[in-house]
């Protein structure tokens, strides 16, 4: 679903992402970690079509971001870590303004609005403007306007910022439904206790590349190993 | 088709909430604002009849030039609406967080240059439309003309004409963002400021008014004919003037003849829009890009100079919290485009206008009717005046918004907000104080000493008052969730505050025609030139200056007080 090949960007000449290979495949769920400035939003960026690479190529569902962005942006539903919303609108307004940025049908789109709140509990506030909304709330339309098309790849960057704990629950079973039901997702997280819970793979970034990638079984054997859990064996990859 | 309206019916109803605030105080700045604007547009009604009138019938200078005249104040028009639209484009476009938004939505980028240009044009041109419908009314008035040719003549004229200028002016825009990446930011601006510079020059050259107004006045008293034989031809390819034969053969009744041009306009307007569009197709995302890479090279530049002047590791002088506010002030100015661009741009077009006035005095004293060197003094003087009055807007009003992102450590540092608000002031008056003084004595210094005197004191007052008004309505429309100064300084509030600066210069043309008048007549007659009345006029605008600074700063510390 979404595949990455010697993707690289540089700022001047600073590079901030070199040469990363990924491949994700539907149901597949991606923990993307790294410390503070290693490269990850810039890389979801340029998955999302923010950037254009320097080097390489993004692929959604086979289509190139960059050559054929419309098409694999309908794929994507992208939950950056400060959401934009317009502060006037309802929460519940703008997600029919998003369901119409993906042309769905105004009935179905409905059903699927209120299947979205009852599913992140966001009911109680929906109808209020998002000027009054905490960056939790934010958060959580953001992540409802990203599930309104059904989309088959899911990109996250740091989901549980200014969540509470029953939030964060929310959340995060609702991203676990989502890989259960076959869509790719691609999560860049400093919460290392989240993506041991809900990944099946995990990939490190340091300084723009990829220092490790490999599926929660071999995660898991590695921290029988030497290390006691994600949390000794990230700090040991990025020291 | 669908998709865009979509987007605009969402875009009219945040609009429309942003409105329908219905809390009291909100109620009171509506009103208030509403008050104004009618004032203003009613004032601008008059002004404008009484003026047509005047020239027409006092002076008579009759309906062709009355037409060349509005020819002239067009291309100021055209050239305000184009370079505004350049500017704030710049921010609409690429700096907005919905762009970023939109982009990561499957919409093409021609649909998201085209939402954020409309956005764009109607946010920063409403008001000028304003004027511009309100002086229409004067004109319409004063020629007879049915009530209808109003709204007709704002849909078919001057909306093709603004857009035309707005297109033009996104459509440099994206030339300036695609050649950067190629030849470097530096090397286009400087290209584009000249090609701009140039057409200016170029345009007062082909228009000659001065031999324009000679060659007309030969046909003495028959000079309402169109006497377009008279002109270049080159002239003849400008929208302006296209607007102005409209109106002109329009007032002489003859209709199908203004059609031609009307035609013109909206064939053009349209042209341009398709064309910005086909352009946008192709560069939108690629402007978005060079626009990350400026900013990242701008990011990357500032990590190598730590260490420069103003840096915050080397000692200074000043008190510590004076010098926390100098240097922060100073740092953040230099390293956002939009301020410093902006800043170059005014103090480009005061050099020009420096230059171009250096023999005022020449001109002024080789006038012989007295009534018109006053007026030639008062607008050079004016011009002055607005210039002080759009750098305070540009630079002042957004000043207590622009707090938002810091308002969290003023408000739980240990400060006295007046001592703040004074610091923060004194940093940006210095610096207008400084180019209005200047500008004053350019303008002045070939006259009596004791004139200069007074109109360098006055100019000060002036100052005084500009950005004391700009500071405090700042406060009254402060919006700490816009980080871009470029929309604080053109929202509603700025709007108004613009309003009351053209009442303000209104205030001064009354105040100060009289006593220069006179004295320019005892100067003429070579009598003895009395200064109490130009002193009177310093008392009083001194006076008015403290009134509003001391308003003003009150309504900025309170704003500081107030929860947020």
């Amino acid at each position: 679903m979404l595949k990455l090949s010697n993707l690289t960007k540089k700022f001047g000449n600073f590079t901030a992402v070199n040469n990363i290979n990924i491949e994700i495949n539907a149901g597949d769920f991606f923990g993307f970690l790294g410390q503070n400035g290693a490269g990850k939003t810039t890389t979801i960026k340029m998955i999302t079509g923010l950037y254009a690479p320097t080097n390489g190529t993004v692929h959604i569902g086979g289509f190139d971001i960059q050559k054929n962005h419309i098409e694999a942006k309908k794929l994507i539903g992208y939950i950056p870590d400060q959401p934009f919303l317009y502060e006037k609108l309802t929460g519940k307004e703008f997600l029919f303004f998003c369901g119409g940025l993906y042309k769905i049908e105004k009935s179905k789109l409905k059903n699927k609005i209120d299947e979205t709140i009852d599913q992140l509990k966001i009911d109680q506030w929906v109808d209020k403007r998002t000027e009054e909304y905490s960056q939790g709330m934010k958060q959580r339309i953001a992540i409802a306007s990203a599930l309104l098309h059904n989309p088959k790849l899911l990109v996250v960057d740091e989901p549980m910022i200014g969540l509470d704990p029953q939030s964060a629950l929310v959340v995060k079973n609702v991203l676990k439904q989502k890989a259960s039901e076959g869509v790719a997702i691609f999560m860049s997280t400093h919460s290392l206790n989240v993506a041991e819970e809900v990944c099946s793979r995990i990939g490190i970034i340091k300084d723009g590349r990829m220092i490790f990638e490999d599926n929660k079984e071999a995660v898991e054997q590695i921290k029988g190993t030497d290390h006691l859990n994600l949390e000794s064996l990230f700090l040991h990859l990025t020291k | 088709m669908s998709l865009l309206l979509h987007i605009l019916k969402f875009k009219l109803l945040t609009f429309i909430k942003f409105q329908d605030e219905i809390h009291a105080n909100a109620i009171l700045k509506q009103s208030s604002a509403s008050v104004v604007y009618i004032l203003f547009a009613v004032g601008i009604f008059y002004f404008t009849q009484n003026t047509i009138k005047y020239l027409t019938e006092d002076v008579r200078i009759g309906i062709f030039l009355l037409h060349r005249f509005i020819f002239a104040l067009l291309f100021i028009f055209f050239m305000t609406v184009n370079i505004g639209n350049i500017v704030v484009s710049y921010s609409t476009f690429f700096k907005t967080a919905e762009v970023g938004f939109l982009l990561t939505m499957p919409i093409s980028f021609a649909k998201i240059f085209l939402i954020k240009f409309l956005d764009n044009f109607f946010y920063s041109s409403s008001t000028l439309l304003l004027m511009v419908t309100a002086a229409l009314a004067g004109y319409t008035s004063y020629f007879g003309l049915s009530w209808y040719f109003i709204p007709f003549a704002v849909l078919f004229l001057i909306l093709p004409f603004m857009f035309i200028a707005g297109t033009l002016g996104a459509i440099t825009l994206l030339v300036i963002m695609r050649f950067a990446a190629t030849f470097g930011i530096k090397k286009v601006l400087v290209t584009i400021a000249s090609v701009y510079g140039t057409t200016i020059i170029l345009f007062y050259i082909f228009s000659s008014p001065v031999q324009l107004v000679t060659k007309v006045f030969a046909y003495f008293p028959n000079i309402n004919y169109h006497f377009g034989f008279l002109e270049s031809p080159a002239i003849k390819l400008l929208p302006n003037h296209w607007v102005a034969d409209a109106l002109y053969w329009i007032s002489s009744g003859k209709f199908i003849a203004a059609g031609w041009y009307i035609y013109l306009l909206i064939v053009v307007s349209i042209l341009f829009l398709l064309f910005a569009l086909f352009l946008s197709k192709q560069w939108f995302y690629k402007s978005w890009l060079v626009f990350l890479n400026l900013s990242s090279d701008l990011s990357l530049k500032k990590k190598r100079n730590g260490k420069a002047v103003f840096s915050f590791e080397k000692n200074s002088s000043f008190k510590p919290r004076h010098e926390a506010l100098f240097k922060r002030e100073f740092l953040l100015f230099i390293r956002e485009p939009s301020q410093w661009t902006h800043f170059l741009v005014m103090v480009f077009l005061i050099t020009i206008f420096v230059i171009s006035i250096s023999n005022i005095d020449v001109m002024i004293l080789k006038v012989y009717n007295i009534y018109l060197k006053t007026l030639i003094y008062l607008i050079i003087y004016l011009f002055n005046v607005f210039l002080i009055a759009s750098m305070s807007l540009r630079f002042i009003f957004p000043l207590v918004s622009l707090e938002g992102e810091t308002i969290w450590k003023i408000r739980s540092a240990p400060l006295d907000y007046k001592k703040l608000v004074l610091t923060r002031l004194f940093i940006y008056f210095s610096v207008i104080f400084v180019i209005g003084q200047l500008l004053n004595l350019v303008s002045n210094y070939q006259f009596s000493i004791m004139l200069t005197v007074i109109s360098q004191l006055n100019t000060a007052f002036v100052t005084i008052t500009l950005v004391s008004l700009n500071f405090g309505m700042g406060a009254v429309y402060a919006n700490y969730k816009e980080k871009n100064p470029i929309r604080v300084a053109s929202s509603q509030g700025a709007s108004l505050t613009f309003l009351f600066t053209i009442i303000y210069l209104v205030f001064l043309i009354v105040l100060l025609f009289a006593p220069l008048n006179n004295f320019f007549y005892a100067l003429d007659k070579s009598s003895y030139a009395s200064l109490s009345q130009l002193l009177f006029t310093s008392l009083i605008l001194g006076t008015l200056a403290f009134i509003v600074s001391y308003l003003s700063i009150t309504k900025g510390v309170r704003q500081f007080n107030k929860d947020i």
